[in-house]
């Protein structure tokens, strides 16, 4: 009966693609969008380089040494200074040619050295981006905040500084000042440093071995992209709002008298909640690999673990399509249900950390709902899978996601027969 | 026997009784005419014999067994044709027929022949492979209609199957219930259409707010109304009540009065030409006196002291 069903379904979907064409071209839009917002086309982190400008109103040693580093070694290839007038950098924003201008006002290292008075950096974000400003800022971030330990740490020393840099540069006493800071550095090191937890991504062994990365390595690109773990969060989302738009087809059969007719041949609605949900699956999965598949080629991911991450987003899909049944079957006018359906993805979507990182949620939601929200379990192991590698107990959380799934198609088949025998379509 | 027999059905929502103690039979070969306005209580009637509703109180035997002992096989025996279309507007005529008969429990090769031969009967042969959705009201009736009989029902149960229909696509339909009457199904039909009642069912019941007012062949309904003849006068009524006039209660029934018209059936075997003289002879000044035969808006009129359009 399920493959009457589901074959039912593939005809009217086939005389009626719209709905589900756009089902597919939204997550195709989305991936899409984000590639040409963030550049997919960038290699390594698919980031690209955050071309900012430099308004250097200081032009002290120190600044020129600032400069000439900035767009070098590791930074060179993920940033690229760009030295101007504040004047130019204001046009440059504008024109929507770079993503911040940051300005080190007059007299910046002398009032640093000498503590005199507080002193500042002004960052001028371009609000025609988001994410570029916003590393920027980040980075800018650790800047002062190494500048402060710094400070702190070595306020003996400051003045010694000062006066190295002062007048005609003597490079021998700068020479000397680095050794002995240096020295001090060592001894106070675990004291100073702060416990922070770090991590990073195993090179490939050729890549140890041989000193660097192949190029076929670094064509492959990362599994910890941030892309990846965005990504996964919108799959999250989206897979909810599709899955919603899916079970709308259980709207229309109750409205269009089939459910009921159905009802008329057959004891249990168990069956026909059944194909519904298995049909909803079978796109999701196909929408899922559009947004995913696509996405990990724009942004060159490199998806871990794939029977894994398939698995989960099987489950994951199950859970959404039942969920939703669940809910027609709560509601089965189209009118009411649509507020409440929407409700529902969102609030899912949002507390399960879908739309932004879960460690940004209120502390209450964060320790007491999000871990029950199957969009959790879902964005977390996959984001984890993707970050760590084997190693994660995905098995369980695929199993609770199905065990869920269900439960709900189970209550929404009992909800919709107490539905018929209370009279709902007398 | 009877195919299907209802005892005592009831059905309430809320404070709304829909269906209050409801009782009949249907035989095997026989069409059941279940007459009433809108509101009347027929689909909560069939909702309850095909098991979509529970009933609050009463039994629905079908083939002598209690529906709810075992509901599936009941459900075999049975097709229903629910009032609103109930089909898949992007698939074909065929597809539709199909997809019913596979429901139905047919396998996929019955279900096909079963469909071309339902085609066939319903005249659906030539648009077979287009979509539902562009086919005409009645076609589309007529689909609904045959997606209930893929699997041979002994008893089908036909809600209102012909409204919004033009007449001739009625007419098709009603011949082809007295064919699947003629091949020995039973039929239970409700309507509010009063020529379908008279000229397809073989028993009516009447059922209005929820209650069966009456039932039986036309006949011992029209001989409720005292034979089979009615007397219409038009008088001046306004200031006039028939209790006044000395004897008429008791050899006339009153089956409806209003400023200008007095409709009458005389009690007991008698010449119409008496009956025409002493109306004649009644203290009002009649301008016009009709004979006519009793319908069954006259039998519904005097169940319920109103017309079954109004």
């Amino acid at each position: 009966m399920l493959r009457v069903l589901l074959a039912k379904d593939l005809r009217r979907a086939w005389r009626n693609p719209l709905p589900w064409l756009i089902n597919l071209l939204v997550p195709l839009a989305m991936t899409a969008l984000l590639g040409l917002v963030f550049g997919g086309k960038s290699g390594g982190d698919s980031l690209g380089r955050i071309r900012f400008a430099v308004v250097d109103e200081d032009q002290s040693v120190l600044s020129d040494l600032l400069r000439g580093a900035a767009g070098h070694g590791e930074g060179g290839r993920h940033l690229e200074p760009v030295f101007m007038e504040r004047e130019a950098a204001g046009r440059e924003i504008d024109g929507n040619r770079i993503s911040a201008v940051l300005i080190i006002p007059t007299n910046f290292i002398r009032n640093y050295l000498t503590a005199r008075e507080p002193v500042s950096l002004e960052l001028i974000k371009n609000p025609a981006e988001s994410i570029h400003p916003a590393v920027l800022e980040e980075l800018l971030g650790a800047v002062v905040t190494a500048m402060n330990a710094v400070g702190r740490n070595f306020n003996s020393e400051l003045p010694e500084w000062r006066t190295a840099f002062e007048g005609k540069v003597d490079y021998r006493r700068i020479a000397a000042l680095i050794e002995r800071s240096g020295d001090k550095l060592k001894v106070v090191q675990k004291f100073v440093d702060s416990p922070l937890v770090v991590y990073e991504i195993e090179p490939p062994v050729k890549e140890i071995n041989s000193g660097h990365a192949s190029e076929t390595d670094s064509k492959r690109g990362s599994g910890g992209n941030i892309f990846a773990y965005l990504l996964i969060g919108l799959s999250g989302m989206f897979l909810l709002f599709l899955g919603q738009n899916a079970m709308n087809d259980l709207h229309h059969e109750w409205r269009g008298r089939t459910f009921e007719r159905y009802q008329t041949l057959h004891v249990s609605a168990l069956p026909f909640i059944a194909g519904k949900v298995v049909f909803a699956v079978a796109m999701l999965l196909i929408c899922a690999t559009v947004m995913l598949g696509a996405g990990g080629l724009v942004f060159r991911i490199h998806w871990r673990e794939p029977l894994a991450s398939v698995t989960l987003v099987f489950s994951y899909a199950g859970f959404t399509a039942a969920f939703f049944a669940a809910l027609v079957a709560l509601a089965p006018d189209e009118r009411r249900a649509a507020v409440l359906n929407n409700l529902a993805g969102m609030a899912l979507g949002l507390v399960g950390g879908c739309a932004f990182p879960p460690e940004q949620l209120p502390a209450f939601l964060r320790a007491h709902v999000t871990p029950l929200m199957p969009s959790y379990w879902f964005a977390d192991t996959l984001r984890n899978l993707q970050s760590v590698g084997a190693g994660i107990a995905w098995g369980w959380v695929a199993v609770k996601l199905v065990v869920l799934s269900l439960v709900l198609v189970a209550l929404a088949a009992m909800l919709f027969r107490r539905r018929f025998h209370a009279g709902g379509r007398a | 026997m009877s195919l299907l027999k209802v005892q005592g059905l009831t059905k309430t929502f809320g404070a709304i009784r829909a269906v209050d103690s409801v009782s009949f039979e249907v035989k095997p070969g026989e069409i059941y005419g279940l007459l009433g306005p809108n509101g009347a209580g027929k689909t909560t009637t069939i909702a309850m014999i095909s098991g979509l509703l529970r009933p609050d109180g009463g039994e629905v035997f079908v083939a002598g067994a209690s529906f709810w002992a075992d509901p599936q096989k009941a459900k075999r025996i049975m097709g229903v044709v629910p009032q609103e279309l109930a089909i898949y507007e992007e698939l074909s005529g065929r597809e539709n027929l199909e997809f019913w008969g596979r429901m139905a429990g047919l396998a996929a090769r019955d279900a096909k022949t079963r469909a071309a031969e339902l085609l066939e009967a319903l005249v659906l042969t030539e648009r077979a492979q287009d979509a539902v959705k562009t086919y005409s009201g009645g076609m589309k009736r007529r689909v609904n209609l045959g997606c209930a009989l893929l699997h041979k029902p002994k008893l089908l149960l036909l809600d209102e199957p012909t409204v919004g229909i033009d007449p001739q696509a009625r007419l098709n339909i009603l011949e082809f219930i007295r064919q699947l009457r003629a091949s020995g199904t039973a039929v239970l039909y409700t309507t509010h259409y009063l020529e379908e009642a008279e000229t397809l069912c073989q028993r009516i019941g009447i059922i209005d707010h929820g209650r069966l007012l009456a039932e039986g062949t036309l006949g011992e309904l029209q001989e409720r109304l005292g034979g089979d003849r009615l007397f219409v006068i038009e008088a001046d009524f306004k200031n006039v009540s028939p209790d006044a006039w000395a004897g008429f209660r008791e050899r006339f029934r009153v089956i409806q009065k209003t400023d200008q018209h007095l409709a009458v059936a005389a009690i007991g075997a008698r010449d119409p030409s008496e009956c025409l003289k002493e109306l004649l002879g009644l203290p009002v000044r009649v301008e016009n006196v009709t004979l006519k035969r009793p319908s069954l808006n006259d039998v519904f009129l005097q169940l319920t002291g109103r017309k079954l359009r109004e």
